[in-house]
């Protein structure tokens, strides 16, 4: 059989990558122009930028403290979902438990609705239920973060366990047999085997906190906002500050883009991981 | 060093019983295999052993020491796996001393012990590759250097040359062999492969569906072999099994077989009439004038000897001779069988006449 020449998929994929790249493109546009050239006639081309907006995003303490809240959230949720989602995992994979498989099904069933649905339990717990004195969950950090895990956990579970299950146990045989504890097998063999699928989990959950907007707007007031949230106080009655917003956007996108480039050979190696018998 | 005892010992799995009251005794640095068909529960007992299944009944012992519940880490013994198991991400190096980091040895010790394990298993220059930069003979050898550096009371292998081709399999056959030659340590070596087992042997275990059918040296079984089982597992090509009975051929007494081919019989306490299994080895099948005429149905020369398939009616024969035979399937040759080599089976049993 012939094979296609590279010509034809370098410019297929050139086509796809540059219809995907450009709305973001284009939102860096719009982040550099100041407001008065917003409705002109668009230029393709990017000439004489203006960096007002990024001055003004970056000189406002408010939003420098949503940045900082968003950071704190989507680090805290991703790290207790991996973490507890890789243990979830190696109980399932590795402990006859009856109807562990009911367990495993039923743990996704939260993601199977609309977040929506959610929101008034979750604002009544926060508000009611989940009080001590004075202090509440609603609009905190850790409320936020165990909101976002309730909804990630599951998630978690989900990506991680073909990891953990494509971990032959003959390795935690040898281990316990070579003087190993529980622990130690854990630690020192099942962890680092799981390196690709927890750095996929990780980025994933991180990503899903970073990028949440509706429970973010819900169940917080201003001390635990985030940024996605920040991008709403810019729609205004007396109108809409779009370069600020798209500059906020660009803000939301960096720290997200800079963690996929970093981690993007685990991540292609974690979706894969288990496919192919080794 | 220390002797194993098994002791009547029973696996369940729920309501299935695999494991049927097995007792084996080893002595203080034997080499013991045990050796049986797919499912008969050589894996399982030697996985009780290394403490990785619970036993259900019965006492497992190593040096004298009841060691039912006690952790595989504290049993004193090391475990080679069929499939060598080791760490992928760790380095040969790293890999041979992790039984040693797990028992807090110094890093100076570690590094003694793992050198010394390598030089005896021609690993030194492998110590900074990983498992997958290895072949199957080197990882299998990894796999004793990290059982070997630990100086265990027990060695315990799991099938492990199943995954190796047949010459690299005599290879590393031969360097287990040297291995406990030059330790002298206990070897438990599961296997489903008689000539492996054979070869390499003090005693050997045959097991089948979770029982002990005989114990032996590899010779005695070979030679004295308890029913029809051990006599067609041990040995290659397996023996040959004819049905019939015994009947009497004027004045002296012949086997008959069902299709009325008849066979000399040896010294047996066996009554005329009674219905038996008439075995003999292959090798044991020569070819001769005034012997039981057969018709070739297939000749396979190897070289060094030529296997001969011939049929009497529906009774089929094996012989294995050094000759180099020319005959062709369809025409005939007379085969000579000692009475001294035949062994003689009760037919409804089995078991040994």
């Amino acid at each position: 059989m012939r094979k296609p020449s590279p010509i034809i998929g370098l410019i297929f994929w050139s086509l796809v990558s540059l219809l995907t790249l450009f709305p973001i493109y284009w939102l860096f546009v719009i982040s550099v122009k100041p407001a008065v050239q917003l409705f002109s006639t668009p230029e393709l081309i990017l000439s004489d930028p203006y960096w007002g907006n990024y001055a003004k995003v970056w000189g406002d303490r408010l939003l420098r403290s949503y940045m900082l809240n968003s950071v704190i959230i989507s680090t805290g949720n991703a790290v207790i979902c991996t973490v507890l989602g890789f243990f979830a995992c190696y109980a399932l994979s590795r402990f006859n438990m009856s109807g562990k498989e009911s367990i495993f099904f039923w743990t996704i069933t939260n993601r199977m609705a609309p977040p929506a649905v959610f929101l008034l339990p979750l604002f009544l717990l926060m508000t009611q239920v989940y009080t001590v004195g004075d202090w509440k969950l609603l609009d905190t950090r850790i409320g936020m973060i165990l909101v976002y895990c309730t909804f990630n956990l599951p998630f978690a579970i989900w990506t991680l366990r073909p990891t953990v299950d494509g971990i032959p146990k003959e390795l935690d045989e040898a281990a316990y047999v070579d003087g190993a504890s529980s622990w130690q097998v854990i630690t020192q063999i099942v962890f680092p085997l799981c390196r690709p699928g927890l750095a996929v989990t990780l980025i994933l959950t991180w990503v899903f906190a970073w990028n949440e907007y509706l429970l973010a707007a819900t169940l917080t007031n201003f001390n635990a906002r985030t940024l996605t949230t920040g991008l709403s106080e810019y729609v205004t009655t007396t109108g809409t500050a779009w370069g600020v917003m798209a500059t906020i956007s660009v803000f939301t996108l960096i720290p997200a883009l800079i963690v996929f480039g970093l981690v993007q050979k685990h991540i292609v190696a974690g979706l894969t991981f288990g496919a192919v018998k080794g | 060093m220390a002797n194993v005892t098994i002791d009547k010992v029973i696996k369940r799995y729920g309501a299935a019983q695999v494991m049927h009251g097995v007792s084996v005794d080893i002595e203080d640095g034997e080499f013991v295999v045990l050796v049986g068909p797919s499912g008969c529960g050589k894996s399982t007992l030697l996985r009780m052993l290394a403490g990785l299944e619970e036993i259900s009944d019965g006492t497992i012992s190593i040096g004298g020491r009841v060691v039912n519940d006690v952790l595989p880490k504290e049993r004193d013994i090391a475990m080679v796996f069929q499939s060598y198991a080791l760490y992928p991400h760790k380095t040969v190096y790293d890999n041979i001393g992790f039984p040693l980091l797990m028992a807090k040895r110094s890093k100076a010790e570690i590094a003694e012990k793992v050198k010394g394990a390598a030089e005896i298993l021609d690993l030194t220059k492998y110590l900074d590759r990983y498992p997958k930069e290895l072949s199957g003979g080197q990882r299998q050898r990894v796999a004793m250097g990290r059982a070997i550096v630990r100086d265990p009371q027990v060695f315990l292998f799991d099938e492990p040359l199943s995954n190796l081709d047949a010459k690299l399999r005599v290879t590393m056959r031969i360097e287990i062999k040297e291995l406990h030659q030059r330790l002298g340590t206990t070897i438990v070596y599961v296997t489903h492969d008689q000539v492996e087992a054979m070869t390499m042997a003090d005693k050997i275990v045959v097991m089948r569906d979770g029982r002990v059918e005989q114990i032996g040296s590899p010779l005695d079984l070979y030679d004295n072999p308890v029913n029809t089982f051990v006599a067609g597992f041990i040995g290659s090509p397996s023996m040959n099994f004819v049905h019939g009975k015994i009947a009497s051929d004027g004045s002296s007494r012949v086997f008959q077989s069902d299709s009325g081919l008849k066979l000399p019989l040896p010294q047996t306490t066996a009554a005329e009439g009674q219905a038996v299994t008439y075995g003999v080895r292959p090798e044991c099948v020569r070819i001769g004038e005034g012997g039981v005429e057969m018709e070739i149905v297939a000749v396979e020369p190897t070289g060094s000897e030529t296997q001969i398939f011939a049929r009497s009616g529906s009774d089929l024969i094996d012989a294995l001779v050094k000759e180099r035979i020319s005959a062709r399937p369809g025409s005939k040759l007379g085969f000579v069988i000692d009475p001294e080599d035949v062994h003689l089976f009760d037919r409804k049993t089995g078991q040994h006449i």
